[in-house]
Parts: C-alpha cells; structure tokens; sequence
C-alpha cells in the first residue's frame, strides 16, 4: 500500500513537472525562438521543426500545431519543443499546400506567457530527401577530424560516407550529378591524395587528376546531365589571413583554368579560351540541357600582387556540344558584376533552366569567408538578377545547391554566430518569388548546434542515400595507386 | 614472526614504497609531462561527449583516461593518480599466482607501464586498460571451473574488449586453461574474438590495425605502444615462468628474499626509468607551463640559473624579458635564436606555436594570436580539443568582438570542471563594452589591436610590430619588441629612427 502510494505521489509530481498553460499571461507578441521558423515555407516531408525560446531565461518551452481541419499537434520540454516524428508528418501530409498555425508558449519566473500564433506554410514541393555535406571545423590550414556526411531530411539521422580517421588526410568536393548519388565525385587531399569517381553506380575509382598540361589537381567538379562530363577548375589557391577584420581569411587563385573530364573516354577536354593566363576562370557548372557551361572569370592580378579587393569575377558562359566533347567558340558575359567592384562566385543553374543563383561579394571568389556575402537570382529568361533579399542575412551567405524539382535551395549561412556555417532552405516557386529560410532541423537546436564546433560545408542534395561504402573507399585511398587522366587538347590549342 | 608473516608485513610496505616513488617521480622530477597531457584534451561532463569516447572499442578505459588526465592541472594530484594506479596494477598482478621467491618481479609490469608513460603522448587510457583487464582477471580467477565460467569468459570478452581495447588478449591469455584439460571451448574464444574484430573492421570507422593494436592507447594514431603492449604481455610471461617453476618458487623462504627480490627490481627499473626519462623535453614544457600561466618572474629566475637555447625557451625568455621590460637592453646577455627566437614562424604541430601565441597575444596581435591558436589545436594528432586553446580561443573572440563565437566556447568550458568558474565569471562580459574597456586584460589588448587591416601569413614582419607600437606608444611590449628585432636584424637605421620618435613622444 506504502508503495503504490510513494508510485502515486510520483507520478503527481511528473506531471506537476509538465505544467499546463491555461493561466498564461496573453502576449500580443510573437514569440522570439531558436531558430526562427517564425512564417517559414516548409516542404511536406521536412523534420520536425523543433526550436527553442531565444533567450535562455525560459524555464519550460510548449508548442501547439493547429490546422484549419481541427488537427492538433502537442509538445512540451525544458530545452526545446520536440515533436513526435510520426505524428508531424501525418499533420504535414494532411496540410500540404495549407498552412498551420503554432501557438507558443514559455513558463519564466513569474509563471506562463502565451505568444500571438505564427503560421508555417506547408508547400506541395517536396524536398529531396538527403542532404550530403562535409563537417569541418571553420579553421585557417591544418584540419582536425572531418568527414562527409549524409542525413535523412525527413527525420534527424544523420551518418558518415567517410571520415579522416580511416586515412591520413582531408576530404572534400563531394559531387552529384543532379542530386543522384549513382554519380559521384569524392576528393581526398593530403599523402594519399585522389579523386574518387562512381559513374552510373559502378565501382569506386581512384584517379590522379594532375597532368602536366593543367595547373594542379581537378577541383570543384560539376556533372553534365548526361553524366559523361564532368566540369572541373585547377587552381592554384593561396590564403592569406586579416589582422583587423571581421572576416577572418582571404583564399584566393593566383591562376586557376577550366577543363571538361570525359568519363568515358578518360580525357581531359581543354580549350585556350578557358584557359588563359590573364584570366582565372572557375566555378564550371553546366546549363541544364548540358550545351553550355557556366563559369566565374577576372582579370588575372599581376604576379606577386596582394591586392586581392581588386579581384572582381563576372558570370560568364561558353558553348559545349556534349555529343563531340567540343567547347564554343566565344564567351558571353551573363553577369558583369566587376564594373560594379562586386564578385559572383559558385553560380549554380536550376534544373528546370528557369534562374541561376549565384552569391555576390565585394571582391574573390572565396565568400564563405566574406560577411558582406549574399544570394542572387538571376532570371535566364530575362537575364535580370535580383538580391534574394527573403533568404540572406547580415552575414555570410554563400554555397548553395538546387533540388531535383528546382523548388528548394539549400545554402550554407554564418548568420547563426558570424562563424559556424549552418544549413538553411528556401523556397523558390515558378515565379521567383522566395520564401523566407529557415535552418535545418534538429530535435533540439540550440543544444546541437552550440555542442558542434563544426561547419556543414558544400551541403548538396542527393535523392537518395548514397550506399557509399566508406571502408572500401579507405582501402582504396591508402592502397594509393592511382588512374591516371589522360588529356584531349582541342586541335585549334 | 614466521617467514610469511614477514612477507605480510613487508609486501604493502613495497607496494608503498612504490607508489611513493612513482609519486616523487611524477611530482617532482616530471611535472610538466603531467600538464603538457592536460593541455591536449577538454574533458567534458557532457552525455554527447562521453559517447562519442566510448561508442568505440576501448572508450571506457579511454573515458577513465581522460576523467584523470583532467586532473594533472595540479602536477601532484596527476603524480597521485599515477601512482595509485601503477601501485594497484601490481597488486593486482601480484594476485594471479604465487610469486614467493620472484616477489620483486610482480613489479616488473608496473615499472614497464611507468616507463611507457615517460612518453609525453602516451595516454593514461592504457594504463586503465592494463588495469581493467586485471582486475576482470582477477574476478574470473575466483570463480569455480565449469560450464558457468566458460559461459562468462565468451560473455567477457565482446565486453572487455569493448570497454579496454585489444588489451584485453591479457585476460584471454590468463584464461588459458591447464594442459591436459579440454580446450577446445578455449580456442572457440579466440576463434570468435578475431571474428568480431574482423566483423568490427567493416563496421567502425578506424583503420582496422587500429582495431587489433588499439584506438587510444598513443596520441599519435600511427604509433604502436610498443611498451603499453610489453607491460600487458609481460603479466602473461611472468605469470607462466612463476607457474612452471612453482615448486621452487613457492618453496620456503627466508623472509629477506622480498623485499631483496623487489630491490633488485626496483633498481634494476628504476635505473631505466631514470635513463630513459625525457629531461631534456621536461625543461621546455615547463617554459611552455610557465608562459600560459604568465609567471614571468619565475621565468626570470630560471632563466639566470639556466639559460635557454631551445626555440620555446628562448621564445618565453624574450616574452618574459620583454614584460619586465628588460628585453632590449639584455637581450644578448642570453642566448637568441636571431628573429626566430622573438616570434618565431607558425609551425604545423601542436606545441611548439602555444608560446609564440602567447607572445602574439601579449603584444595585442588577437588576430594572429587567435590564428596560431587554432591551428595549434587543429594539430593535435588524436583529434583532442584543447582547455588551453578554448580559453585562449573565447579570450580573443571576445576581445575581437565575436561575441557569439566566445560563448560557444565559454559555454563549452561551463562542461568541464576547472575551467567552470573562469567560464562563469567570463560569460557577464559578453558584450558589455564597458566591463571589457575596465577590463585589466582584455581592455588595454583591445585598444592596443590593429587599427587598420592587413593580410599577414606565418611570419612576423617588422612592420607589423611597427604598427602595433607607433599606433599606440604605451604598447611597451611592442616597443621591447621592436628594438629587439632591430638590434637582432642590425637595422641601425630604424633603430634610431624608433629611439628618435619614443624620446619625442614620452
């Protein structure tokens, strides 16, 4: 008897510690939360938005979800609301194209504050459902422990490809094409230096891209739609670091080329157009029906120059006729941003051919380090760009990637901290009209994101999980031999 | 008193006596191995942290490590703790036969552990894991032969693995039935621990030599702890020489053979621990240990008895020189490395840039402090973060301004347990310009930062100290500095030039 009643006055006391809310003091704010989801468009099979108050006063944090149907989704934690996976998607799958409303509130000191609700918009667009990213610390040279990464975007699973605790040396330049992980490019850099290339879903290769005909290493790949091409740079990269400033780090080409890898062939496509000494071309990426390629390009600085707030890059393209390997024969200029000292870097085209996003800095065409950095849209109809004022911050905005039905961008941003890049997504519909970003999300973010001193870097959708089998790989990395490319030179070079 | 009654009376006496010494040796002969360990990790109390230890094989003894390693902050505390655990690995090899008249070499794995911890980047999670597999040898030795034994030995294994590492092939060993006896469910064992270990090799992410000779034994992850593995096997090789000579070994004795037999041991090791000890690396961690703790007098003191002619040694001389004021005017009554000895370049590694940060931070560099900093702790080998550099990281980050990124890490120390109250009393400045400009440290290092920006890489120009003392002339530091690197680079001219403009400022 004793003890069912100790077990009663426990339970009692559980649920004293939920709380309810009904003698909440009415806000007529909106409640200030981590991240700010506050009337953000979600796709219908994003994760749980889970968040946090901003401030960490807050004792107790509840959420309600509502629809217009009468459905109704509940949490309540000390952190951070966490809502069941299964019943969010039911509730999002129920709303798709609606909105829902979510009425917030927090338990202080003084007792229970209720907020004014805000709405998400559930858009009928889903999203691809991974995303592969690096995780590395935001540093200047030496690199600790990293790895590539993929995570379920409808849940919070997230796991390794490979890690650099399986070989000695750093990972990066993780490529799809189009988001299918069949095609896939990996580079390792250090003593077991490679580039790895799954083509069509084949075997892993292992292939050394220096030739004595290019500058260095192929880097910044680019599938063509095909999957028979893929658009690399070399480039000869520096880094320099600022003494009185918010940015902290300066990267920068001191020459840089383009070339076009044939997978099948094994060669490397070179044309004297994108390879000019007094010009750095890179950043290759290809238009959407693969007969033209995107690039960044600037007036080469003159040798041992430091001035690098002189380096301006345009948005430029050049033919390519996929069925002969061949490049065009004149450049045109899309985006001229250097006659306003302005920069483009990673121009990225959507897969419908619609718009082109781009990030413009003040000058390189490393921004990720560049707080003044932001995202463009370019219209390729028109051939007008506009600031995609909804989606960027006061900080960094930078790398960024489409999906497979060109509806969301995903982007890295600093503006959490000024330091640590995080993932963000936006919506972008047939118009161009975009939607305000929001943050990916974890069951609880502010706990996971201040526990990681990690940035996500170059966060690429994929459609499905990439079956990237990391310990072969690692056995192919540290049996260091290597496929060498071979090189096509155009006849006119 | 009869002959075992002696050996009652003397053998927790040799324990002792062995433990002390360790103790000594740790607290006064090796100090800064103790903090050099420290400053390569941040143990925190922190669920996510602990399971990223002890979700691969080896993280208990790992984690164990660590939760200790913490405490060699405080030299004789680390000294303690090394002690205790050398003393209880003998003891608990001292339980696995009857040593009698080969007491002394009951000793033998200990004094072998010992000397593997001479190296600065052996890690304590070896000892634990010697110590662990022990003392589960010892747990296994008391219960009765049977089905049920075997049946815990082929439970045993996945978990002990699990928890130390493959040190744990000790207590395998150990298990290692009596001839004559059937062994086939003996073999059955090994069969299956090298099955899991290969099935493990597709499934973690290390290297699977890693697997088979430990994750965490060595901060250098190729290194193989060759004496971690010789203390392990040499339990398993002293045990079977005692057990194949047991008759005369276990035969009475006069009560004089044991602590003869620890003597012999004791000098016979002792000697190797004291040739093989580092004393030489043990003079510059304690320059290091002394400049991240600013005790520039002390560093004065040690500096007259003993000059300095190693790159830390000469970098922390001309540091504490210079905040004494001292530098231009003695600075060739002591050996330089020329301009190398004053801010050295930014090496790759670990160690040898914390000293050159300080330098960098004293002057009011906060960028390039900040930057040497980082790398620094990027370059530790075992992918550790660092308490050290997470303070130092949170100081520069606020005196830059980057709020934010500052409370990261503050709020990362806040998890462990000797940096919490610095942490705490550091957190309120957070974007209080003005507690940060009354600020005894952080306001004068914030107003003596640069004022216009410039790109640097991992060498010191002059103009960058030129900058930091002509736009702020009460920059003393960076005045000792500059006329140093003059009289260092023989620049007559700019040295008058600066003599010049200071008699007309001041």
């Amino acid at each position: 008897m004793k003890r069912i009643s100790y077990i009663l006055l426990g339970l009692i006391g559980l649920m004293g510690c939920k709380g309810t809310v009904g003698d909440a003091i009415q806000e007529t704010v909106l409640p200030q939360i981590y991240p700010d989801y506050l009337g953000v468009t979600i796709p219908v099979n994003i994760a749980p938005l889970c968040f946090s108050m901003a401030d960490e006063d807050a004792l107790r944090i509840d959420a309600v979800v509502t629809d217009s149907h009468g459905h109704r989704l509940h949490s309540q934690g000390r952190e951070s609301v966490n809502f069941n996976l299964h019943d969010w998607h039911t509730l999002l799958s129920q709303n798709r194209g609606d909105s829902l409303s979510v009425t917030v509130s927090a338990k202080y000191a003084d007792g229970w504050h209720t907020y004014r609700p805000f709405p998400l918009y559930v858009s009928p667009d889903s999203i691809d459902p991974w995303l592969c990213y690096r995780l590395i610390e935001p540093g200047y040279e030496v690199w600790s422990k990293m790895g590539i990464y993929e995570r379920n975007l409808s849940s919070f699973d997230e796991h390794p490809l490979i890690e650099n605790t399986q070989f000695e040396g750093c990972v990066n330049c993780h490529s799809f094409n189009r988001g299918n992980p069949a095609d896939m490019s990996l580079h390792i850099r250090g003593p077991h230096g490679a580039t790895l290339l799954r083509h069509a879903g084949g075997s892993l290769i292992a292939f050394d891209t220096k030739t004595d005909q290019t500058l260095g290493f192929c880097v910044y790949p680019y599938w063509h739609p095909s999957g028979r091409y893929i658009a690399y740079s070399t480039n000869a990269t520096s880094q320099l670091f600022h003494s009185a400033d918010a940015s902290r780090i300066e990267v920068f080409d001191t020459a840089s080329d383009l070339q076009v890898y044939d997978v099948e062939r094994n060669e490397l496509l070179l044309s004297p157009l994108v390879k000019q000494d007094s010009v750095y071309e890179t950043f290759p990426v290809f238009s959407p029906d693969g007969c033209s390629l995107y690039f960044c390009a600037a007036r080469a600085l003159p040798e041992g120059s430091h001035q690098l707030d002189a380096i301006h890059y345009d948005l430029c393209r050049i033919g390519f006729d996929p069925a002969t390997g061949t490049f065009g024969s004149c450049i045109d200029t899309l985006v001229h941003a250097s006659s306003q000292q302005q920069s483009v870097s990673f121009p990225r085209p959507s897969y419908d051919g619609r718009f082109l996003c781009y990030t413009l800095s003040d000058y390189g065409q490393f921004s990720i380090w560049h707080h003044e950095a932001d995202l463009y849209l370019l219209d390729l109809s028109t051939g007008e760009s506009r600031p995609m004022t909804e989606a960027n911050s006061d900080d960094t905005e930078s790398f960024h990637n489409w999906s497979a039905n060109s509806r969301w961008l995903v982007f890295s941003s600093r503006r959490d901290d000024g330091l640590f890049t995080r993932p963000y997504f936006c919506h972008i519909d047939a118009k161009g009209e975009v939607s305000k970003a929001f943050m990916l999300p974890q069951r609880n973010p502010r706990r996971f994101y201040r526990n990681r001193f990690l940035s996500f870097n170059v966060p690429e959708f994929i459609i499905g999980p990439t079956r990237f089998n990391g310990h072969k790989a690692s056995r192919i990395i540290n049996d260091d031999s290597r496929k060498d490319f071979g090189v096509r030179k155009e006849s006119s070079f | 008193m009869s002959s075992a009654g002696h050996s009652k009376f003397l053998r927790p006496l040799c324990t002792l006596l062995f433990g002390v010494a360790v103790l000594l040796f740790f607290g006064l002969a090796y100090p800064h191995h103790l903090h050099y360990q420290e400053q390569y990790q941040l143990f925190l109390f922190d669920r996510a942290y602990v399971w990223e230890i002890v979700r691969l094989p080896g993280g208990v003894a790992d984690l164990l490590g660590r939760f200790c390693t913490q405490f060699f902050l405080f030299a004789w505390v680390g000294a303690l703790i090394i002690g205790a655990l050398l003393s209880a690995v003998q003891l608990l090899t001292l339980q696995l036969v009857c040593w009698g008249r080969l007491y002394g070499l009951s000793f033998v794995p200990s004094l072998l552990l010992w000397l593997f911890l001479l190296d600065e980047n052996a890690l304590l999670g070896g000892i634990w894991a010697v110590l662990l597999t022990l003392l589960a040898s010892w747990g296994f030795s008391r219960l009765p032969n049977g089905w049920l034994r075997r049946i815990l030995l082929l439970c045993a294994i996945p978990v002990l693995y699990w928890m130390v590492g493959p040190v744990c092939v000790l207590f395998f060993l150990l298990q290692a039935p009596r001839p004559k006896r059937a062994t086939w469910w003996y073999y059955g064992v090994f069969v299956l621990l090298a099955a899991m270990l290969v099935i493990l090799s597709y499934c973690l992410p290390v290297p699977a030599e890693r697997l088979w000779l430990g994750i965490h034994y060595h901060r250098y992850p190729t290194v193989v702890p060759v004496l971690l593995w010789v203390a392990a096997l040499s339990v398993f090789v002293l045990t079977l020489t005692a057990r194949a000579c047991h008759r005369w070994v276990c035969a009475p004795c006069h009560f004089i053979v044991t602590p003869l037999s620890f003597l012999l041991v004791a000098i016979g090791m002792g000697c190797l621990v004291w040739n093989t000890s580092n004393f030489k690396a043990e003079k510059v961690m304690r320059f290091d240990f002394m400049a991240r703790h600013q005790q520039w007098n002390r560093i004065l003191a040690t500096i007259k008895a003993e000059k300095p002619k190693n790159q830390i040694g000469v970098t922390v001389q001309n540091l504490a020189l210079a905040k004494r004021g001292l530098l231009a005017d003695h600075l060739f009554d002591y050996h330089q490395n020329g301009i190398a000895g004053l801010l050295p370049d930014v090496e790759r590694d670990a160690t040898s840039p914390l000293p050159t940060a300080e330098a960098f931070y004293q002057l009011g560099m906060i960028s390039v402090a900040q930057r040497t900093v980082f790398e620094a702790q990027e370059a530790i080998l075992d992918f550790q973060k660092s308490a050290r550099c997470y303070k130092r990281l949170a100081q520069t980050n606020l005196i830059l301004g980057s709020y934010e990124v500052a409370r990261k890490y503050l709020k990362a120390l806040q998890k462990t347990h000797f940096y919490r109250d610095w942490a705490n009393e550091t957190l309120p400045l957070l974007g209080n310009e003005e507690a940060i400009a009354q600020h005894p440290e952080y306001g004068h290092l914030r107003k003596w930062g640069y004022d216009e920006d410039f790109y640097f890489s991992d060498h010191v120009t002059p103009e960058m100290l030129e900058s930091l003392y002509f736009n702020h002339p009460d920059n003393s530091l960076a005045y000792e500095y500059l006329r140093a690197y003059y009289l260092l680079t023989g620049d007559r001219e700019r040295y008058a030039r600066l003599l010049l403009h200071t008699s007309m400022t001041r």
